[in-house]
């Protein structure tokens, strides 16, 4: 065929297609708009004129929420190339098209402008830009270059890539409360492969298999919940602690910075303690040793002492330390224990002095206002408890018995008020029973009446 | 002293005063079986004065809007100096006052003291018996704590049940669709204002009949002759023995008061759900246990709407017992009828007292105090000196014991 | 006239009026008429007693109210020592900015947005806060939260800011009184 030919062959394909895509809007509604003179859609589409089955299809369903679409970037803004066809080229002879079949490939093609500060700055200035490079040192990104260093045709399909947490052609921003990376929405996106059996078997790290079962313990402890039942966004999810692009387990010695990035106070306190340093030896993995890794327990007062379920005697235990656990250890252990009860206990003591004078109802909103302050030194004191050492505790601890003392003194002398008022009654009854016993005499010393007066009516009237 | 006599002899030369000393010496108590019946009407009088004074009082501290009406009670509970003892007392007074208005009707009843001429004194005195209730009932409220707002709620609601005006009475009883602040400010309103104008000018009426036509004589005792009775003067005998009862009645209110001090409850929340086991006062448990047990449909009426206009139909029926009174026959029947409405008032109001969370002694307490009061009112019914007459002494010996010991238990918790 | 004179007790017939005659003797009833009208006069001073008691003005209310004159006058809020009062049942903290600080060294009259008024009671773990005069914040002990001066919460683990109460001063410069109000 002659050139001219196939270019009009071309033409009248071309406003076929335009055609088609018009009816198709009318008929099936919601595509895209891509401007009038692109052909992408002219393959890349099932109604699109030249598509074979051999030929990729794109997933346009989000492509109006995508924020790539939004900003105005279309196909070739990422794929590269010529969106425009003035004749049948094929992507492979184009060298400005970026290829993405390798998976290898596609951190580097969002990387293309996700790592250039030029680009970046013209759409999202403050926007990091080293994303990509995060990645390949993170735990997928390895895995996706150990995999297929020798052959790329056995790379492990299961790893996750920028795609696989962040879309392909609907990518939401990350403030969008419908995206995949949304506080809210991560540990689920994470758990699609971390939490799955079949794609966990076999993985390790450290020599330690990798196990599924993160999602389901991080769900049921402290951050799970107050991030997915109470909507706290600033609970920790996975991307807190493990990082975001560059996500890897944080190392034995790195777990408290990890924990103190929010739990600042109490980082800071167990930074200073002998334990610190004892577990960072033993190899343990700082605060996650007695509050668990990802089903964060609510912490209770039963963790720390020498009885019960408590956590101190695992290692202080006296037939059987581990750890060079010390004596010390755990004689501080029981003490800090016993005065945190004491104080609770004379709280408890003192609340119910008080709702005793108030049933009695005597004023005692002053001693039940100052209160406070002993609740106060006993969430102190929970603090302070990471310092392991009862000398901070004690001080603490000693405030909030003082106020409950004098609590308990001005509950107490509520009612013994409230006791003096039946004193002062019965001292009042007297006058008037009294008066009673008196009347009854006097009545006695009355003139008798006369018991009828006839020719008188018995009552007054008439 | 002279100076009181000049004083004396000003105020009567002005006044016309001997006028009232003259009615005063010729008026006459008869003596007879039922006589201490006659001392309830002069208790409730006192009882209504003691509501007077510690009511103005209290006025005087409270604040009647839905934000305050709590914490001016609890400042008058816990601030204001003797606050307790007054307001403890308005309190107890309230319930001793309508238990004694009860006794009084119950007693002028058996008395048949509405026979002609008295029968205004009855129709009066029964529309007193319903103004001291609307008092509780208004009284009630204006605490603002949890028991008093939902009692009002359901109180208000049954009075919506009455067909054709209910829903009208409702919306001028609340002072909109719910219990809200402009029902506490009509309650209050009603309860010092416009009751207190009305009971003293029906009262006024109900005192002066009694002094026109004088006290009545129960059939028996007048049947030789009303004016043949055997009669103490009033002035100073049967005053001296009404004070005797006054000063009883004040020791009763002062030991109430300091030992059972009237509780404070917790703030009421129009938003929160009635809380368990809501019962309006004892004087209202009957008529509360009694809409409770009927089903809701008796035949082709609503079971409320029946409740309600039964017991609109026992209240005319009171009112109406001089007319009803033929004697003989009618007579019989009214008595059969009283007898049944006591009883199923006594049964009925345990009923509803006992049922709910067991309040345990005190629960006694009211037991013991209930058959104390049937046991008072046997009293006329046993002829003097005989067997009968010493046992209903010795039982009530033994439930006033009774009473007297449950009390003591509950004060040593 | 029949008037009936007995020397010894009697009954009155049928009557539940029991008319007991004993020997009238003058002194002895002038003594006991005496000894009544003391004892009912001893009665009504035990009532007029607490009426009066009760009729005398009592203490400001301090709880359920919805305004208050703080115990606290701007000159003790100086370097933040001000303990927090109690305001509706929960500890209010008074805060004296730094330009009122100075106003008031200089004797001049405080304006309205110089003296602040919070709840305070930490909206992490219901701490009770402090006025940190050297930091410019209102800091939490317990866990190392902060709030500015406006009551937000800057950093640490508090998720809401502080509820803020509105202040009214009034009186003469230098010894205002510091009205805090709040919404029911």
């Amino acid at each position: 065929m002659t050139t001219a030919y196939r270019r009009l062959i071309a033409t009248c394909q071309y406003f076929l297609g335009v055609l088609a895509i018009l009816v198709t809007r009318v008929t099936f509604g919601q595509t895209v708009d891509l401007p009038a003179d692109y052909s992408c859609s002219l393959c890349h589409r099932k109604q699109g004129e030249l598509w074979n089955e051999n030929t990729p299809l794109t997933d346009e369903s989000n492509m109006a929420g995508d924020i790539h679409w939004q900003k105005g970037l279309r196909c070739h803004d990422c794929h590269g190339g010529a969106p425009t066809l003035d004749k049948f080229k094929n992507h492979r002879d184009d060298p400005e098209f970026r290829s993405v079949r390798l998976r290898t490939s596609i951190p580097g093609f969002c990387g293309h402008c996700h790592s250039s500060i030029e680009t970046m700055r013209r759409f999202a200035p403050s926007a990091r830009t080293d994303q990509e490079a995060e990645y390949w040192t993170s735990g997928h990104g390895r895995r996706l270059r150990a995999s297929s260093r020798d052959d790329e045709s056995r790379v492990d399909k299961a790893v996750a890539t920028c795609v696989d947490c962040h879309g392909g052609h609907g990518i939401l921003a990350v403030n969008n409360v419908k995206a995949p990376v949304y506080p809210t929405n991560v540990a689920q996106t994470c758990a699609r492969c971390h939490a799955n059996q079949t794609i966990m078997a076999n993985r390790t790290f450290n020599d330690q298999p990798l196990g599924h079962d993160q999602f389901d313990q991080w769900r049921r402890g402290v951050h799970g919940r107050a991030l997915l039942e109470k909507g706290d966004l600033s609970a920790a999810t996975c991307n807190d602690c493990h990082g975001n692009h560059g996500a890897m387990p944080p190392g034995v010695d790195s777990v408290a910075n990890a924990c103190g990035t929010c739990h600042g106070k109490i980082a800071n306190l167990f930074a200073e303690t002998r334990m610190k340093h004892k577990f960072q030896e033993a190899r343990l993995p700082g605060c996650a040793t007695c509050h668990g890794t990802h089903e964060t327990i609510q912490p209770s007062d039963e963790l720390l002492g020498m009885e019960g379920t408590s956590i101190c005697a695992r290692c202080h235990n006296p037939q059987n330390p581990q750890y060079g656990a010390t004596v010390a250890g755990e004689a501080a252990a029981r003490a800090m224990r016993d005065r945190l009860e004491q104080l609770k206990d004379q709280i408890a003591q003192s609340e119910a002095l008080v709702r005793a004078a108030e049933r009695l109802g005597m004023e005692i909103r002053g001693p039940r206002f100052d209160l406070r302050q002993a609740t106060d030194a006993l969430t102190n004191a929970r603090t302070l408890v990471h310092s392991f050492k009862p000398g901070p505790l004690e001080a603490t601890l000693g405030e909030g018995l003082k106020v409950t003392d004098q609590v308990q003194a001005a509950a107490r002398a509520a009612m013994r008020e409230h006791t003096s008022r039946r004193v002062w009654l019965a001292a009042s009854l007297v006058p008037i029973l009294m008066v009673v016993a008196l009347l009854l005499i006097y009545i006695r010393t009355l003139t008798p009446p006369s018991a009828v007066e006839p020719g008188e009516p018995g009552s007054a009237g008439h | 002293m002279k100076l009181l006599s000049t004083l004396r002899a000003f105020f009567d030369e002005r006044l016309g005063l001997e006028a009232v000393r003259a009615l005063a010496r010729k008026k006459r108590v008869p003596n007879h079986g039922c006589s201490h019946f006659y001392y309830l009407g002069g208790m409730a009088l006192f009882l209504f004065l003691v509501q007077i004074v510690t009511g103005i009082l209290l006025s005087l501290y409270y604040k009647p809007s839905p934000d305050q009406a709590f914490e001016s009670v609890r400042a008058i509970m816990t601030e204001v100096e003797f606050g307790w003892l007054i307001r403890s007392a308005h309190s107890w007074s309230a319930n001793l006052l309508i238990g004694v208005l009860f006794l009084h009707l119950l007693t002028t009843y058996m008395m048949r003291a509405y026979r002609r001429p008295r029968e205004m004194t009855w129709i009066s005195g029964v529309l007193l018996l319903g103004l001291f209730m609307a008092f509780g009932f208004s009284g009630y409220l204006l605490p603002w704590n949890e028991l008093a707002f939902f009692a009002t709620r359901v109180g208000t609601a049954i009075v919506g049940v009455i067909p054709f005006i209910g829903d009208h009475l409702l919306l001028l009883a609340r002072g909109g669709e719910d219990v809200t602040g402009d029902t506490l400010a009509r309650f209050y309103s009603l309860h010092i204002v416009v009751l207190p104008l009305v009971t003293f000018g029906i009262l006024g009426l109900h005192l002066f009949l009694v002094q026109k036509h004088g006290m009545s004589v129960p059939v028996l005792t007048a049947a030789d002759g009303e004016h043949r009775t055997p009669s103490i003067p009033f002035v100073p005998h049967f005053l001296l023995r009404d004070m005797v009862g006054w000063y009883l009645a004040l020791a009763l209110l002062a030991a109430l008061s300091a030992l059972f001090p009237w509780e404070l409850g917790t703030k009421a929340d129009p938003f929160a759900s009635a809380p368990a086991g809501i019962k309006p006062e004892w004087y209202f448990l009957f008529m509360f246990q009694t809409l409770k047990i009927l089903p809701a449909r008796l035949g082709p009426f609503e079971g409320e709407v029946c409740g309600v206009l039964f017991f609109g139909l026992c209240g005319l029926v009171v009112l109406l017992v001089p007319f009803l009174d033929r004697g003989g026959k009618s007579r019989m029947v009214l008595n059969v009828l009283a007898a049944l409405a006591v009883a199923f008032f006594i049964f009925m109001t345990a009923w509803s007292w006992f049922s709910g969370p067991g309040q345990g002694v005190r629960q006694i307490m009211l037991g013991t105090l209930l058959v104390a009061v049937v046991l008072f009112l046997l009293i006329p019914f046993a002829r003097a000196h005989s067997a009968a007459r010493s046992a209903v002494y010795v039982c009530l010996a033994i439930s006033v014991i009774a009473f007297l010991s449950a009390s003591g238990w509950e004060l040593m918790r | 006239m029949r008037v009936i004179h007995h020397a010894t007790p009697t009954h009155a017939a049928n009557g539940v009026f029991l008319i007991v005659h004993a020997n009238p003797n003058p002194a002895r009833r002038r003594w006991l008429l005496r000894a009544l009208q003391g004892m009912i006069g001893a009665t009504v001073i035990a009532i007029l007693y607490p009426v009066a008691r009760f009729l005398r003005p009592r203490k400001a209310t301090v709880s359920g109210a919805l305004e208050l004159v703080a115990p606290l006058k701007p000159k003790d809020l100086l370097n933040g020592s001000a303990k927090p009062f109690d305001f509706a049942g929960k500890p209010c903290l008074l805060v004296l900015l730094p330009e009122g600080a100075k106003r008031l060294a200089q004797g001049e009259r405080l304006q309205t947005d110089d003296v602040r008024a919070f709840n305070a009671v930490c909206t992490h773990v219901d701490c009770t806060v402090k006025y940190r005069p050297s930091e410019g914040d209102i800091f939490c002990n317990c866990h190392d939260g902060v709030y500015d001066l406006d009551g937000r919460n800057v950093s640490g683990p508090p998720p809401r800011p502080l509820e803020k109460y509105k202040v009214t001063l009034r009186g003469e410069p230098g010894q205002e009184e510091i009205v805090v109000s709040r919404q029911a």
